[in-house]
This record gives structure tokens, C-alpha cells and sequence, in this order.
């Protein structure tokens, strides 16, 4: 699989030199890609090759006199250097016509520091190699189970998806390839209330292949059970509450209220108020926060879509928060080292800085310690979706289900949907207590604004903290 | 190409098939301020082929058929094309669902758009919308921060074994931009454009009433009180209230009972406002099966259902014609002039971080960025802070609608509703 990479790269190779004639800097991304889901609900079974990885292409990154200049494609062979080079001269030269007036943001040719890499990241089990048969037998069972376990719920779903993608970067002086696979899936049970449809969702997640689908089972019943709970389900009187969040909800904190302020092509555009505090307490010691490939989840790599060199970045350490993380051009631009955040939603998006495996490390105390610590509050549960607002650091995430906790103990009255809240430092800086141990998923991807998705993952442990419900 | 697929079809012995080949070119532009950050451009050709396959007996015993689809590179030999095809013919028969005709055959000429923006480089027509976005971008008090522009032309060839073979070429521009002011709070709103006209002056006034709203926000006050209001809502967000309607009449939620909704049924309740009537509008002329799109499908009528509309499989399994997809919503609501309907006392919610409609639940909500709180005594207070979360459920009782309209790509209606009584979660 993905021969057309080790087929095309003697010619990208060339198409490089070539583009050197012309211009200080010229870079090619290759993706070859493979993807496949499955899904099965009452609307049917499905099967796709289409769609989730963003397909086979190239994109060229050259540097002219205005400034940075890309073109992506997905038609090459060496007999096309020369209508790869005709076409980028032509359309930078009718945009140049176009945009008369409009002057370029200063930015130096980024570093070219030469690396050669060639590694490869594979599952257990290809989920080619397992066959359609049996995923969709699997799938099936899950959902039979789902509805067997209670009448009252209108529909199951069971799905997987997985992207398995090479990719090779080459400029003047770097070389590298890389071959990553993730599996995501996840179990759902609907229930309704007269119109009202409401929906819990199991996801799971692996940097790897089909061995992801023995831990699905384990989802089937909670999902059900917390459908079926969401019936009795309230609004809830809003107010600031302490609440203890379970590890996929401290994980969309990290992820939204915080990770996106973080992104230092927003600090280029002055859109983040993170940069005015870095070297300063922006959280409670108990919170340290890292973003990087140092853990096994969906995201993890080995370079990013500019040929940086993928590590881990520690973003807030004891509550002191360190630095951001960057892509490259953001990098030049602020005279940093970038630190291989560098991500495209495909070969034809453009790169922008994006997090990757983002989570708050591990502390000392359990669950059950924080509920017990609870006077009057909330154990949030089920992240349903969160924006980012690094200018202001405003939080807005949705959770699914708010248990009420009463002097240290769930009391079972359950309320939802519920809307997240407040300013960010603010809750941060509340955080009383964490867990031991990091819980890391990477079933969904992540947007820039309202598009460019790309895969990540987000957690953390159990987190208490005092945040305003609505 | 095609004629390569079609002849590595016929070896692999499938007879029923659907071919969608798809061609992008785009301009695309990056500014920070009025600085050009980035310049792209692409020209990528995509092939995606379905292939269908009948099976003895599916899930429940009846007559069955499957499908799966797979994206075909130019770069492949006939031996990794004859390859692609039998692994996605082999894994249909484990896709099977009750069976189905497919999409009837049309054959039609190309068919293309008029206008500046089809006919126009792409260069020039990115350049006038970039000078659009910038041309009020001349205040002291509030400026354009970021902005992205994307102008594209897409040209679609389907064909299927039916004997479907129709092509299309449309374009657009879409992007987004952010705004800030600086005092006395440093506050930015983000915003995002989608045309399917060189409409410049649109754009342009756009960004305007995003200036004024920015420098609003930056003496926005912090001192929404939790409770309900009558809230008013404006631009984007109507139409994302609407989207409900258009999301609970699809044939596929239909079908898997995700709504109960029957043709005919009044769908909107017993109500003390405004009826709403809605009609669908398709962005193209063909869905990506190849099922001719109408000009307008209508489909609320003063409350009640008149269509259900979707692919091809769910119109079929519920016995009406197939009416392809359809992307826009088009409310013919609206007699009120808008500074009646934000009238005292009510919340105008102008731009959320995240405003959204969960079409399942009903409930509709995001954490506010600006809103305007106008009160009895005519005081009119920016207020920043807080967060909407409503039903549509009970907000479609009472609903009023201004008569000022708001035109995007995917809405073409009234600029703002009223709800009553919906619940705000202040500071």
C-alpha cells in the first residue's frame, strides 16, 4: 500500500530543484491516503472509502518576493514539472495583478535545517485485513444488544472509521516519511420525549487499527443506561457551581477554553491573550498541560504538515503557563522555534498552527474523593461540542448531563443540556483537585473557526473545579 | 478517465454503478490586517465511484441491495483500478438494506451559471471581494483583524448504469473575517461570508454593521441577570433556528423515526405568532446521485408539512419522488419593521461564540458575545456574557418575524425572530 509515494518521489524530487530556480524556498507535502467506515442504524448499514482522510495529493510551498505562495494538486508525474512550475508562475503572477496595493506581511524563509526520517506507526490488526464481513457483523451485534436492553430506545448506532495515510516531505534539506493509522468508533443509544430526542454517545479511540472494536462491547450498556436517564432529565438553574468533570469534559476544557488560546498564529495576528501571559500564573499549581506525540492516541506523529519535527510541549507547568505551540511560518514571523503544529485538513487546505494530543497531566487524588468533597454541585459528564475564543478567553462548552451531588453524594436527579461558561484563567485557577490518571480519546476532529478538521485527541483526569452552569 | 472506469466496471462485472467526477480550482487569499499572509490556488480532479449490489435476502429476509463508494486516483493502473472496484463491490454485499430502485436517468447538456463571478479568473474576482472586505476597514475606532477569502468554480460530470450522464459548473466565495476594537476592552467577533454572486457591496456592508458591532462589544457591560427574556435574534443565527425544520423533514430522519413528522401534519403546533411558511432551494442543479433539483420545493405552508425531501434511498422507501438535496432555506415570514420587533423589553443576542441548533432535541443555545438589553425605560445596555438556551419546541408558539431580509448562499428570509420566554443563564 501507498507504492505511489515511493513512485512519484524521484519526480517531487526534481520538481523541487526545479522550483529552486525560481524561488529561495520551495517545499512538496505528498499524502497517500486510505480510509474506510462503517456504520450501521435504523437508517441502514453503510460502508464508505470516501471522505475521511482528505485523499491522495500534493501541495507545494514556495517563497516569491511578496511572500509565502502554495498549490495543490493531485495529478503528477515528472512529465508535469514543467506545468507544475508554469501554472504556480501564472497564477501568482494574476493574483499579484489582482491584489495591487494589498502589501505583504513580513515573513523571513523559514529554517530548512536538514533531517531525514522514515518511520512507521501501524495497528495490531488492519481493519482491511479483518474484512467488511466482520466489522459489520460486529457492528450489528452491538447494535441488536443496545436494543434488546430496553424498549424505550427509539435507535442504536454502531460505527468505525479508520485513516490510515503516508506522507512525505521533501524540500532542499529534509527528507522524511511517515506512515500513521488511527481507529475511532463509537456505540449510541437514542431514546425520545414526545419530539424531544435525546442521545448518548460512547466514542473510543486508537492509534491503531482494528483491535479497537473488542473494547466497544463495554460501551454498550452505560450508553443505553445514560439514554435512558436523559429522559428524566431537567433544566438546570444556573449559577456557578463546583463541579467535579470526568476526563472527556476536562479534556474539551483543555482542548477549547484553553488550547485554542494557545495557537501562536493567533499570537501573529494579535488574537490571543495568552501571549501576554507567558511566565505567568494562569491556573492553579495543580494543573500542568502538554500537547505533543509523547502519548499513543489518534493524533500522535512524527512531523507535522510543514516538515517540523513533532516533540512534546509543555504549555502550562504548576499553573505557570511556558509557551504556546506554533507552526512554522508563525514561527519565523515571531522569531520562535516551531514545535511541529504545523496541520492541514488535507492537501489542499492550508496549514495553520493545530493541536495534537492536548491534555492536563495526572495529580493525586480519586474520583471518589472529589465527589465526596462536594457540598452543593454538579459531576459533568458527556461533552456534546466547545468553541474557542483566544482573544477573550471566554468559555463556551456544551456537556450533555450534570449529576447533582449533595453533601458528597450523587444524589441522581440528572440535568441537561448544559451550557459551560465564565473566563478561563478564572476556572483554571479554581481547579482544587485532579485525579491520577490522564484519560486521552481522539474520536473527533477539530475545527479552525468553523472548518480545517483535523484530528485530535483531548483529556485529562478527573478534575474539580468551580464553573458557571447554565 | 471516465472511460477507464467505466471499462474496468464492465471487466469487474458490475452493472450498476454511479460515477462522480469533480474538478476544484480555487483562489485563495490570507490577510493579518490588509497584509497578505499567504496566497493558494489548486486544481485537484477527483473520481468517486459507487457500485451497488443485489443480495438474495438483506437484513429481515426481503430483497436487498448495498453500496459502497471509493475515491479513484488517475495515478492507478488497471490492475489497482480492477482492484478498488471488486473490494468495493465485495463489501457492498455486507452493506445491504431493503432493496431500492435507483436514481431515475437524466441526460441533459452542461449547464452552466451567468454572471461575473461564473465567467470572470478567479484572481480578479477574489480581488474585488478582497477590496469589498477592506473598503470600510477605515475606522479609529474598530478594524478588520484577519481575513480569509476563498473564490472557487467546481465543475461535476455524473453518470450512472441508469443512463444518467448531466454536468454542472458553479462558483462561489466564501470566507471569513474577524474584527476587533481595542478600548476600553480588547475584544474581537468572528464572522463568516458565503456568496454565490460577485456581491460585493453585501459583503461590504457586512463588515460594516461587524464594526459597529465590535466597538459595541468592547463596552459591552458584564451584567446580564439570569432569568427569561424575549429574545431577539438577527442574521445567521435565524437561520439556524430554521435549520430545525429542514433537519426533521428529511426523508432519512423519517425513515429511521428520528421524526415523526407526516406530510400534511401540522408540524409547528398551536401557536399565538407568526405561521411560518419555508421553501428549500438547492445550490446546485443536480444532487450527487443525478436527481434533478427543482427551482424551489416548498415545504412549510403556515405550519404544516408539505414535503419530505432527501436522497434517493429514503425517498424511495417512502414512497414519494426522489427530490435530491437541498441546502437552503428560504422563510417567507416577516411583516414587522425590525426596530418594532426589537421593542422594549427584550434581549437582542447579535453575535454568540457558537451558536447552534440541535435538531434532535430541539434546544438551541451559545454563550453570548454580544447582545443588546433594552429596557422599558428605552435604555439600551451592551451586555456581553451569558448564554442562550432555548427550545424550539416552545419557542415555535410564539415567533415573530421582521420584515427586513437577510440573503446568504444557504438563507434567504427575515433578518430577525422574536421568542418569548426564553431562558438566559447570565453572570
Amino acid at each position: 500500500m501507498f507504492e505511489i509515494i515511493d513512485r512519484v518521489k524521484p519526480g517531487l524530487q526534481k520538481l523541487i530543484a526545479a522550483l529552486r530556480e525560481t524561488y529561495p524556498y520551495a517545499s512538496v507535502l505528498a499524502v497517500a491516503d486510505d480510509s474506510r467506515s462503517w456504520s450501521i442504524s435504523s437508517g441502514g448499514i453503510n460502508i464508505s472509502a470516501s471522505g475521511r482522510g482528505g485523499g491522495t495529493g500534493y501541495v507545494v510551498r514556495v517563497f516569491d518576493g511578496t511572500g509565502c505562495a502554495e498549490y495543490s494538486f493531485n495529478e503528477f508525474s515528472e512529465e508535469r514539472i514543467p506545468a507544475v512550475r508554469e501554472t504556480l508562475a501564472r497564477r501568482l503572477a494574476e493574483q499579484g495583478e489582482a491584489l495591487e496595493g494589498f502589501a505583504p506581511l513580513p515573513t523571513p524563509v523559514p529554517a530548512d535545517e536538514p533531517a531525514v526520517l522514515k518511520k512507521e506507526s501501524a495497528g495490531l490488526v488492519h481493519p482491511r485485513e479483518l474484512g467488511d464481513e466482520a466489522v459489520v457483523k460486529k457492528l450489528t451485534a452491538l447494535r441488536q444488544k443496545a436494543l434488546g436492553m430496553d424498549k424505550r430506545i427509539l435507535d442504536a448506532q454502531a460505527a468505525v472509521s479508520y485513516r490510515s495515510c503516508r506522507k512525505l516531505f521533501l524540500s532542499e534539506n529534509r527528507d522524511l516519511d511517515q506512515t500513521l493509522m488511527w481507529t475511532t468508533a463509537s456505540v449510541v443509544a437514542m431514546a425520545s420525549r414526545g419530539q424531544e430526542i435525546k442521545i448518548a454517545y460512547h466514542p473510543f479511540s486508537v492509534l491503531g487499527g482494528a483491535e479497537l472494536l473488542d473494547e466497544m462491547d463495554a460501551g454498550v450498556e452505560g450508553v443505553v443506561h445514560d439514554a435512558l436517564e436523559l429522559l428524566e432529565s431537567r433544566p438546570i438553574v444556573p449559577g456557578e457551581y463546583e463541579c467535579v468533570c470526568d476526563p472527556e469534559v476536562t479534556g474539551m476544557i483543555v482542548h477549547e477554553a484553553f488550547g485554542h488560546g494557545v495557537e501562536m498564529d493567533m499570537f501573529v495576528k494579535d488574537r490571543a491573550q495568552a501571549r501576554e501571559f507567558i511566565g505567568r500564573y494562569v491556573a492553579s499549581p495543580l494543573v500542568t498541560m502538554h500537547d505533543g506525540s509523547a502519548v499513543d492516541e489518534a493524533a500522535t506523529m512524527f512531523f507535522d504538515d510543514e516538515g517540523t519535527l513533532a516533540g512534546d510541549t509543555v504549555i502550562i507547568d504548576k499553573g505557570v503557563l511556558r509557551t504556546g505551540i506554533c507552526d512554522a511560518l508563525s514561527a519565523a514571523r515571531l522569531g520562535v522555534a516551531p514545535t511541529g503544529n504545523g496541520r492541514r485538513e488535507s492537501y489542499e487546505r492550508k496549514a495553520y498552527t493545530r493541536m495534537t494530543n492536548t491534555y492536563f497531566q495526572g495529580g493525586d487524588s480519586s474520583r471518589s474523593e472529589m465527589i465526596a468533597s462536594v457540598k452543593d454541585g454538579f459531576l459533568l459528564e458527556a461533552p456534546s461540542s466547545g468553541m474557542e475564543d483566544p482573544k477573550n478567553w471566554g468559555i463556551q462548552c456544551m456537556v450533555t448531563t450534570a449529576r447533582e451531588i449533595r453533601d458528597g453524594k450523587l444524589t441522581g436527579k440528572l440535568f441537561s443540556p448544559i451550557v459551560l461558561t465564565g473566563y478561563v484563567p478564572d476556572l483554571l485557577k479554581s481547579v482544587t483537585m485532579m485525579s491520577k490518571a490522564p484519560e486521552l480519546c481522539g474520536s473527533g476532529f477539530c475545527g479552525k473557526g468553523y472548518k480545517e478538521w483535523v484530528k485530535v485527541s483531548d483529556g485529562g483526569p478527573c478534575m474539580k473545579a468551580r464553573i458557571r452552569l447554565g | 478517465m471516465i472511460e477507464r472506469i467505466r471499462s474496468a466496471l464492465e471487466r469487474c462485472g458490475i452493472s450498476l454503478w454511479r460515477i462522480n467526477e469533480r474538478l476544484d480550482e480555487t483562489t485563495e487569499l490570507f490577510f493579518v490586517k490588509k497584509r497578505l499572509d499567504t496566497r493558494r490556488t489548486k486544481d485537484v480532479r477527483k473520481y468517486e465511484v459507487t457500485v451497488f449490489r443485489d443480495v438474495e435476502t438483506g437484513e429481515g429476509g426481503g430483497p436487498a441491495r448495498g453500496f459502497t463508494s471509493v475515491p479513484i486516483l488517475p495515478s492507478m493502473d488497471d490492475r489497482q483500478l480492477d482492484e478498488e472496484l471488486k473490494g468495493a463491490y465485495y463489501a457492498a454485499q455486507f452493506a445491504a438494506n431493503p432493496y431500492y430502485d435507483l436514481a431515475d436517468p437524466v441526460q441533459a447538456p452542461l449547464v452552466e451559471e451567468a454572471g461575473e463571478l461564473a465567467q470572470a479568473p478567479l484572481a480578479q474576482s477574489a480581488g474585488k471581494m478582497a477590496r469589498a472586505l477592506f473598503a470600510p476597514d477605515t475606522r479609529a475606532d474598530a478594524f478588520v483583524n484577519s481575513a480569509e477569502l476563498f473564490v472557487w468554480r467546481v465543475r461535476r460530470h455524473i453518470l450512472s448504469s441508469e443512463g444518467t450522464d448531466v454536468s454542472f459548473v458553479n462558483s462561489g466565495v466564501d470566507g471569513e473575517f474577524v474584527v476587533q476594537c481595542r478600548e476600553p476592552e480588547d475584544v474581537e467577533i468572528h464572522n463568516q461570508f458565503e456568496y454565490t454572486a460577485l456581491d460585493g457591496a453585501a459583503l461590504t456592508a457586512r463588515v460594516a454593521e461587524a464594526l459597529d458591532f465590535v466597538r459595541d462589544r468592547a463596552r459591552a457591560r458584564r451584567i446580564l441577570k439570569s432569568g427569561k427574556y424575549d429574545l431577539v435574534l438577527s442574521g445567521n443565527a435565524v437561520a439556524e433556528v430554521l435549520s430545525y425544520y429542514h433537519q426533521r423533514s428529511s426523508a432519512s430522519a423519517v425513515y429511521a423515526k428520528y421524526s415523526t413528522w407526516q406530510q400534511g401534519e401540522d408540524v409547528q403546533g398551536e401557536t399565538g405568532g407568526e405561521r411560518l411558511s419555508l421553501t428549500l432551494r438547492a445550490f446546485h442543479p443536480y444532487s450527487v446521485e443525478g436527481i434533478p433539483t427543482m427551482d424551489a420545493l416548498p415545504l412549510l405552508e403556515s405550519g404544516k408539512l408539505l414535503t419530505w425531501h432527501g436522497p434517493n434511498r429514503f425517498c424511495r422507501y417512502l414512497g414519494i419522488r426522489p427530490t435530491g438535496n437541498y441546502q437552503k432555506i428560504v422563510c417567507s415570514n416577516g411583516a414587522v419593521p425590525f426596530a418594532e420587533l426589537k421593542k422594549a423589553p427584550c434581549l437582542w443576542a447579535v453575535t454568540f461564540s457558537d451558536f447552534q441548533m440541535d435538531a434532535m432535541s430541539g434546544h438551541f443555545g451559545g454563550e453570548i458575545r454580544l447582545a443588546y438589553l433594552i429596557e422599558e425605560d428605552g435604555t439600551v445596555t451592551p451586555v456581553t456574557g451569558g448564554s442562550v438556551n432555548g427550545s424550539i419546541l416552545e419557542a415555535q408558539k410564539n415567533l415573530t418575524f421582521s420584515a427586513e431580509r437577510y440573503v446568504t448562499a444557504r438563507y434567504d428570509g427575515p433578518y430577525g425572530v422574536r421568542l418569548r420566554d426564553v431562558s438566559v443563564a447570565g453572570e
